[in-house]
Formats: structure tokens, sequence, C-alpha cells
């Protein structure tokens, strides 16, 4: 093969032919996961979503670990001191029995968060697991446990919740967890079912079949991988919903109750004094916000990241 | 389609056998007697021997006759199951149809035998009776409310822990005001969200859309009750123009009052609705809009208006359509929370109630009336979307 | 606007361009197109995918739409200017005077409306006729196209009929409207060999009985050789090579048509391999200088560096290379005339 440079003609049919080849392929070969990366970078809300995220968590593990308890100091004497410029560990002021609402709304944050992020483990582990086994065995068992899937999916969910919670322990944490996710693994289930249903003929899987592989490894070394997109993607919106359930029971009187800390429960205070303070209700409120809007714009974008088939952007 | 209809609704009895074994289960873990609570001095006897009856509690409390042959059989079918499910596991061999069968019926076992065993356990709870005569005592009333008692009390579904009143006429008594509610929102939200959608795809990326999208973005991440709480003080307090609790001022009927007490919880409802609809619409609308045939729609000359309305339409509104199906049980339970926030007297705000204040037999019909309604959405979802989407055929 | 219609042809592309300005640069998808269409004519486009062919079409019928942009030039529809006329003029002619038919049956057709509604919402949106005719006129066409039971299968919808029965239908369609010019891109692609060749029999015997011209876009040299009375052939965007279907393949001049002919498996012929063409076709947005096809020519000289001009190589026969009409390398001496001088010239002095 001829070396070319660029602007040369070369003078075999061969030469050109690689002469062409070359001009054309100068992106170098990348892996998906580069590729994912890449394209997840593009997508402006994605990253913002990504670092409000990545801000809150950091918020949510440093500041109490700096302050320690100091979030359920009270003080009458600070009661309700709105935030002025000459004391800036206050940014927020105080509540009406003169805990710093800044130190407890990071607690409350991190707490929030602990259990929005542990019951999606909860809910990707028992999702991927009882989803994997109905894809790839098919028939009969994934008859059975669609039909136990439609079971917990025809409860209405946010009543279990509260029931499991009422009835195993108001104000546990561990108790809120498994409820929360004991009844939302359903979506995740599906969503690997189906992948693994259409993954189950495809080419790739019947190769390494024919080479010997075994199930649990075809299972967990070829399909989970290709399967692992929708999931991801479930598990971080997820995560926006699991955070917002855990607040509703917390405002309800059920999740975690004072003085542990939750936005929930932040907000059953603001409402008791609404009218001396206000903007009690949007302290936590936003901060809820922020975080499901950070997880959507990350669910959003990883989906378009992930997904090589993705059609139409919008 | 009349036969798949009836094979679902077939379907839907084990379903709500399971669903009616989840709650009584939960529920059965409460600790102390279910009617210690009524006996006071207002309850008559009669009352007290309804409920005993109700809960099961008049079977013997040694239950030979009742309760140990169902547990005793259903062991044996679990010692079966066993065996049975180490055939599966090594029937992978057997080939085709056997295979199919033989894993059918040893599903069947498996789930009979998984009954038994627990209640098998619950067998052994000291001094009460047996889980399965309770659940079936029960059971065989909750299907039978219109049972009426020599008071002409509906006692088939039990009375309320915190007032004595027959489950049945609280839950019928809310139903109403909880339809008000939720139809008034649905309504609006479909009538609101729909265009929303089809604009936002229409002049998709214009400063229209990219609008819409960030509105819907927020609104659709508003936790509902907060969203409440945050209208209440701006309407209510500060500005004085809805009233912060309720659904009637008291002793005051009129139409215009229910207006007044409706907007605000509506208002919430809607707007979080909105957020989510549109965003589907528009999601929706976008991918038709992309299809070959609304190319070729343009190329036989059609009008902008009719290629968007009559054939990107039609399209686009058929996985709307199946959600409102999915919406329909959401009518009765979907607005616990907000109501609860505006103290609305609906069902899903007594559902809430009823946990808080451990009132199992309204949570029990609660809870069993929500999952019938799902079954029913899902059913009512799957047949309209066979209406509407002519390649869809059962 | 009388026009003598016997010296005017049907359609006529001058210097058409479109552009597409998309994020990464600007695609120019179509730089430069002319081509003619006679009345009854089937000209064949061929080309390989992504050389502008498609995008031709979809021009012509003004269905082009962000990011692209129809840049330049005039597309003559017996004389009018199609790039002029108003949004519902070009409607009127939509479906109408022209029709265009697709690749993919399967999903050109709307699935939530029957057959014979698609059909005959044709006919209503052009004609004055009433609700039960037009539906008559679909039953018609139908039978027309070759579908065994009409009547009931109008009121089918497209799920239900094999992917030849829906080209058939989208045919039907196109039909039923009696176009002057019949637009088709790739309609036997996506369909079997056996079904293909019974589509181009019935294109072929619908455009004897309606006189009708037809623009057959393809990628299938098989089926321009069936179809085509004349052929143009484009690359990257412009047009190489355009003749009548004899002389284009008994006398290629553009060394890419050549390497397209050549590039046909012939049966019965003994070989060890199959002819190519060396390379792939450019990047749109990194062409190259001169001419697109310089470096897959296996005649390249330093003179295709300046990008050539559509050469008369004989009566209606016009090639886009510097090669002479007998296929040597331009003379840059005295002996050369024109153009090709002038130009020759140029890129000497370029080189120097």
């Amino acid at each position: 093969m001829e070396n070319t440079q660029l602007g040369q003609i070369p003078t075999t049919a061969a030469g050109r032919g690689q002469a062409a080849i070359d001009e054309v392929d100068l992106t170098p070969v990348r892996t998906y996961w580069q590729l994912a990366r890449q394209r997840f970078m593009q997508h402006r809300l994605a990253v913002v979503g990504l670092v409000i995220m990545a801000t809150l968590v950091t918020a949510a593990i440093v500041i109490p670990v700096l302050t320690g308890n100091l979030f359920g100091k009270t003080s009458l004497s600070l009661a309700n001191h709105p935030p002025s410029l000459l004391n800036p560990f206050a940014p927020l002021g105080y509540d009406s029995i003169g805990i710093n609402i800044f130190l407890r709304l990071a607690k409350a944050l991190q707490t929030s968060l602990f259990v929005g992020f542990s019951a999606v483990s909860i809910i990707v582990v028992v999702g991927i697991t009882v989803g994997a086994l109905a894809g790839y065995f098919g028939g009969a068992i994934d008859n059975l446990l669609m039909r136990f899937v439609d079971l917990v999916l025809s409860l209405p969910s946010f009543f279990i919740i509260v029931m499991m919670v009422a009835l195993f322990g108001t104000g546990n944490a561990i108790v809120v967890i498994v409820a929360i996710g004991v009844v939302g693994w359903t979506t995740a289930a599906r969503l690997v079912r189906g992948e693994f249903l259409s993954l189950r003929e495809a080419d790739f899987v019947q190769a390494a079949r024919a080479l010997g592989a075994g199930d649990g490894r075809i299972v967990v070394r070829h399909m989970l991988p290709a399967a692992l997109a929708p999931v991801i993607v479930a598990a971080t919106l997820g995560i926006a919903d699991s955070v917002v359930v855990e607040a509703t029971l917390s405002f309800l009187g059920f999740g975690i109750q004072p003085p542990e800390a939750s936005l929930g429960n932040m907000l059953t205070n603001a409402q008791e004094f609404f009218y001396r303070n206000p903007m009690l209700i949007m302290y936590p409120g936003i901060t809820l916000v922020l975080v499901v809007l950070a997880a959507s714009f990350l669910g959003d974008g990883l989906r378009d990241a992930l997904d090589p088939r993705q059609r139409v952007k919008g | 389609m009349a036969s798949y209809v009836f094979r679902r609704i077939i379907q839907s009895i084990p379903l709500l056998f399971g669903i009616a074994i989840v709650c009584f289960f939960l529920v059965s873990l409460a600790p102390g007697s279910p009617i210690d609570r009524f006996r006071t001095a207002r309850t008559s006897p009669e009352t007290i021997r309804n409920l005993i009856h109700l809960y099961g509690l008049d079977q013997p409390l040694l239950p030979i006759e009742f309760g140990s042959w169902l547990a005793f059989g259903l062991t044996l079918v679990g010692a079966v199951v066993v065996a049975g499910v180490g055939i599966v596991i090594v029937g992978r061999s057997v080939s085709g149809r056997r295979r199919r069968a033989v894993g059918l019926g040893l599903i069947a076992l498996v789930v009979l035998g998984a009954v038994g065993v627990v209640a098998l356990n619950w067998a052994a709870w000291g001094g009460e009776v047996t889980w399965p005569g309770r659940f079936i005592a029960w059971i065989t009333n909750f299907l039978q409310p219109w049972q009426v008692d020599g008071n002409g009390n509906l006692f088939a579904w039990g009375y309320s822990f915190a007032d004595g009143q027959p489950v049945i006429e609280k839950i019928v008594e809310r139903v109403p005001n909880t339809l008000i509610l939720m139809g008034t929102s649905l309504a609006l939200t479909v009538v609101i969200a729909i265009p929303i959608g089809i604009l936002g795809a229409v002049r998709q990326y214009s400063l229209l859309d990219k609008l819409i999208t960030v509105l819907a973005t927020i609104g659709y991440a508003m936790p509902t009750f907060w969203l409440g709480l945050v209208l209440k003080f701006v309407f209510a307090i500060k500005l004085d123009l809805f009233p912060l609790f309720g659904m009637h001022a008291y002793g005051d009927t009129s139409i215009t009052d229910l207006l007044y007490h409706m907007a605000l919880p509506v208002l919430t409802l809607t707007i979080v609705s909105v957020a989510g609809w549109s965003r589907y619409m528009r999601s929706s609308m976008l991918e038709v809009l992309h299809q070959d045939y609304v190319r070729t729609a343009k190329a036989k000359g059609l009008p902008r208006s009719r290629v968007i309305y009559k054939h990107a339409l039609r399209n686009a509104l058929i996985p709307i359509v199946t959600l409102l199906g999915l919406t329909i049980p959401s009518l009765l339970i979907g607005a616990a929370v907000t109501e609860f926030v505006f103290a609305w007297p609906g069902l899903g705000g007594m559902g809430v109630t009823a946990v808080i204040e451990r009132d199992y037999p309204l949570v029990l019909a609660f809870v069993m009336t929500g999952g019938a309604m799902v079954i029913l959405g899902n059913l009512i979802a799957d047949v309209l979307y066979a209406f509407v989407d002519p390649r869809i055929k059962y | 606007m009388s026009v003598d219609r016997s010296d005017q042809p049907l359609l006529q592309i001058k210097d058409l361009r479109t552009y597409f300005y998309t994020q990464d640069g600007t695609v120019k998808a179509v730089d430069g197109v002319s081509y003619q269409i006679g009345d009854g004519r089937t000209v064949g486009v061929v080309g390989e995918s992504g050389c502008g062919k498609s995008i031709t079409a979809l021009s012509v019928m003004r269905l082009i739409e962000q990011p692209g942009r129809i840049v330049e030039g005039s597309i003559l529809l017996r004389g009018r200017d199609l790039l002029k006329v108003d949004d519902a003029e070009m409607r009127d002619i939509r479906g109408n005077q022209i029709s265009m038919i697709f690749q993919e049956p399967m999903t050109s057709l709307n699935p939530v409306y029957t057959c014979g509604d698609q059909i005959s919402e044709a006919v209503s949106l052009h004609e004055a006729v009433g609700r039960r005719d037009a539906w008559q006129r679909a039953v018609d066409m139908l039978r027309l196209v070759g579908i065994p039971d009409p009547g009931r299968r109008a009121k089918q919808y497209p799920h239900e009929l094999s992917g030849g029965m829906r080209q058939r239908v989208m045919i039907a369609m196109a039909l039923s409207t009696n176009p002057e010019l019949l637009i088709a891109d790739e309609p036997t692609t996506a369909l079997d060999v056996t079904i293909q060749a019974q589509i181009l029999e019935l294109m072929k015997s619908l455009r004897e009985r309606n006189r009708m011209a037809i623009m057959l876009i393809t990628h299938d040299l098989g089926v321009i050789a069936e179809m085509a009375d004349d052929v143009v052939v484009m690359y990257a965007g412009q047009v190489v090579e355009q003749s009548d279907a004899d002389t284009v393949f008994e006398k290629p001049h553009h060394p890419y048509t050549t390497g397209l002919l050549a590039s046909i498996p012939r049966l019965g012929e003994k070989r060890q391999r199959l002819e190519v063409i060396q390379g792939v076709v450019p990047n749109p947005l990194n062409l190259p200088k001169g001419c697109l096809f310089k470096r897959r020519c296996p005649y390249a000289m330093p003179v295709c560096d300046t990008p050539p001009p559509l050469q008369e190589i004989a009566r209606g026969h016009v090639s886009r290379c510097w090669l002479t009409p007998a296929g040597e390398p331009p003379a840059v001496g005295p002996e050369a005339t024109g153009e090709l001088a002038e130009a020759a010239a140029a890129s000497l002095q370029v080189m120097a």
C-alpha cells in the first residue's frame, strides 16, 4: 500500500482506495461507554442535572458531618430570627423553636436522599432478578412471575406503603425503605423482562450458547449489560419518585418523625407555623423540587446517551 | 372481543383473591382484637354479634372442624410442592408440551402450597381462630355487601373503628365528593394538556415549545402536596381569595360555595396532571409526525392542518386514550394527599385518615376497592386501545 | 399562461441546490443538478445512497423541511416555476399533477384509516366528486393495480395487506388523480424479487395507459434497464452523466458509470473476484476540491483538481469528466479547444 500524503493523488487503484478511506475515516473507534459519555455531555440539561445532584449529594453528606447534632439544637432566644448578614452560619434563619433552618435542611436532605437511594437499590436488585428470571426462562415461569407483578401493580401502592409503615414501624427509616422498595420494583422488572425476552433470540446469545456457555454465564456476562440501560434510566427516575414518596410519608406523620429531620416533616412543621413564617414552606419544597428536577434531567440524559437506537430528539 | 373481556374478567379473579390475601394478611398483624374498640356503652349486642361473625371470631377456639382439615390438606400439598419445585429444575430436560403441562401444574401447586404453609403457621397462633378460617369468614361477607342486619345497617364490610358507622356507607358517602374533584380535574387536564402537547410538537424548538417544556418539567417535579400548600398560602392566606379547608362552608350548600372550595384543590391537581400529560402528548405527537405516512399525506397535497389533525393526531391519541383508561382508578383514590391537605371529604383522604387512626375495617375495604378499580381500569384501558387502534385484535 | 406544450418539457430542473444546515456543518445534498423529463418519458435516476437523488425528488415536491432549504435554482413544470408558486398552488399540484410514491410500503400508509379511505381522500381533495364517487374511484384504482376483490380490500386496513399489496395501494393512491408525472422513490427496494417484477410490470402497463412520465429513483441498475428511457447518474449531489438508457448502458463515459456497470455480477461469467469501485462516498461535510470522484477514479489526473463541467460527449449525452469523448485524457496543447483549454490552463497555473 502506498503512502499517500494528503493532496497527492496516488497512482495505483489500491492506493487510491486507501486514500479515499483514509480521507473519510478520520474518526477513531470508540467503545460503547465512550460514545455514551460523549452523547451525555452534549446534553446540556443532563449535565446540569448531574451538577445539581452532585452538589446536593455533597451538601447532604458534608454539612451534617461537619455540624453533627447542631441541626437539632433548639434555642428559644433565636426563635424566628430572620437571616442576616451578621450570621453566615444561618443563611436561612431560624424556625419557631430556634433550630437553624439551613442545618436542618441539610440533615433532612441527607435523610431523604438516603431513603431514596436505598429504596432504589432494592427496586433495582429485586426488579432485575425477577425480570431476568422471567425473561430468560420464559414460558410458565414468566407467566407466574408476571401474574405476581400484576398483583403487586394492582395494589394501590401508596396505601400499601402507608399501611406497611404504619403497621411495622412508624418513624423507622428502614421500614420506609423496604416498603417503598417492595412496592416499586415492578417497573424495573418489566423493563428487564422485555429486554431479556428480545435478547434471548439475539444472535450473540445463540452464539454464546453454541460455544457451550451455561445459563448463568450467558445471563450475567452477555445479557445483563445489554439490558442495563433501561434499568439505569428507570433507577434514576425512581430516585425522584422515592424521595417524593418519603417526603409525603413524613409529611403525613408516618415516616421520619421529629426530632429526626426529613424534608417531609419539615413541611408538616411549616404548615403549623404557616402564618408566622411562611417561608418555611419554601425551603424544603424547593429542595425537593431540585432533587426531582436533577434526577429527571439525569434520567433523560442517560436515556439518550445509553440508547443507541434513539429515535427522535424530543 | 367479548370473549377477550370475559377471559380478562376470569383472570382478574385470582388477582383479586391475591389482593384480598395481602390486605388481610397485613391487617391481621395489627395487635389487639379487632373488636375491642367496639365494646363501649353505645354499641348494641347485635352489632357486637355481627362483628364477631364478620371476623370469624365465633369459630371455635380450637378449630378442629374448620381450620385443621384445611391446614392439614394444604400442608400435604406443600410437601408435594417441594418435590415438585425440584422436578421443575431437573425437568428442563423434559421436552416441549409435557414440560409446559408439568410446569403449569406444579406452579399451581406452588401457589396453593405457599398459601398452605402460611396458613399452617398462623394456625399455631395461640388462642385465636386460624387465619384461613377468619379470612374465609371475612371474604364471604365482603363479597355480599348488600346484607342488612336487624337495624338496617349494611354490615357486610364491617364498622368503622372511628365512629362505628358501617364502612360501606362511609365509602359510598364519600365517592361523589372525590368524583367531583377528580372528574373536574381530569376534564380540565384533558382539555388543556392535549392542545398544549400538540402545539409543542408542531412547533418543536420554537420559543413557545421551550417555554412549555420548561413549565411542564417544573410542574411535573413539584410534589403535589407541596404545591397544595403553596397555593393555599398564596391564594387563601395572602390574597384571601379562596377558603382554606373543606368542601362547604358550614351550612352553605350552594354551587358557588362549592366552586370556591373546589378551586384550589382542583388547581393543584390539574397543574401537576397537565404537566405530565402535555409532555406525554408532545412526545407521542412528535413520534407520529416523523412517521412515513405523514410524509405520504403531505405528498398527496393535503393542507397542513389536515395532515396534523386528521392523520397525525389520530395516531398520536392512541397512547393517550390508554392513559385515560389507566387513570380511572385514580379517579377514586388518586387525590389522597391533596384531599388531606385541603381537608376535602373525599375517598382518598378518608383512606389516609383511616390508616392514621388504625381504622382497619375501613382500610381493608378501601384497599380492596382500590385494587378492584385498578384491575377495572386496566381492562378498560386495554379495551379502549382495541377500539382506537385497528391493528389490535383480541 | 399559455405555453406551447409541444416544446416545453414536462419537468425541467435547472441548477437546483438544496442544502441542509446542520449542527456539524452544511451538507450540500443537491449541488447544481439539472435535468429534464419529457412527456411520457421514464427517467431513471441512479446513484449510491446519499447521492442526492431522493432529495432532488423531494425538492420537486417542495417537501424539504428544516434544517434543509432549497437555496437556488428553478423547477419548471410546463414552464411554471414550482419554487415560486405559493403554498396553496403547490398543494394543488402535489398529488394531482405530480404524485410521489415512497420506498417503505409497510410504513407509508396510515394504519388507522382504511385503504379505500386514503385513496378516496386523494381523489376528493383534488377533484370535485362526492364521497360515493370518490370511494368508487378508489375501488376502481385498486382493481386497476391488480388487487383481487378490490371492494373488500378497500375496506381493510393497511396492516391486513402484504408488502407487495401495500405498494400497489400506494400506486393506486398516486395514480388516482391521473398525474402527469409520477415520482417513484425506490419503489421496489423493500420488496421481494418476485414482487418487484410484478410491480415493475404494473408500472409499465400503467404508464402506457395514462401516458404518464416517471421519475424512477433507484440504486438498482437492473430496474433502470427494465424501465428507463433516459438515465441520469448522480454522485455526491451532482449529475455526472446523462443520456438515453441505451447509450448509458452501451457507451458509458463517466468512470463512475463504467465502474457501476462493471460491478454488476453477470450470470454465466467465470470470475474469481467481483469488480468494485475502490473507496467510499465522500463525507458530505468534507468534500474534496475539484472532481468529487477523483479519489476513487482510475483515470485521475492533475486537471481533476478543477471541477469538471458537464461536457457534451455526443448529442443528448453529457458527462461531468475531463476525459475527451473518446475517453482520453484532455489535451492541453494548441489542439485543445474552448472550455477545456481554459480550465486546463487554469489548473496548470494552480499547479504551478
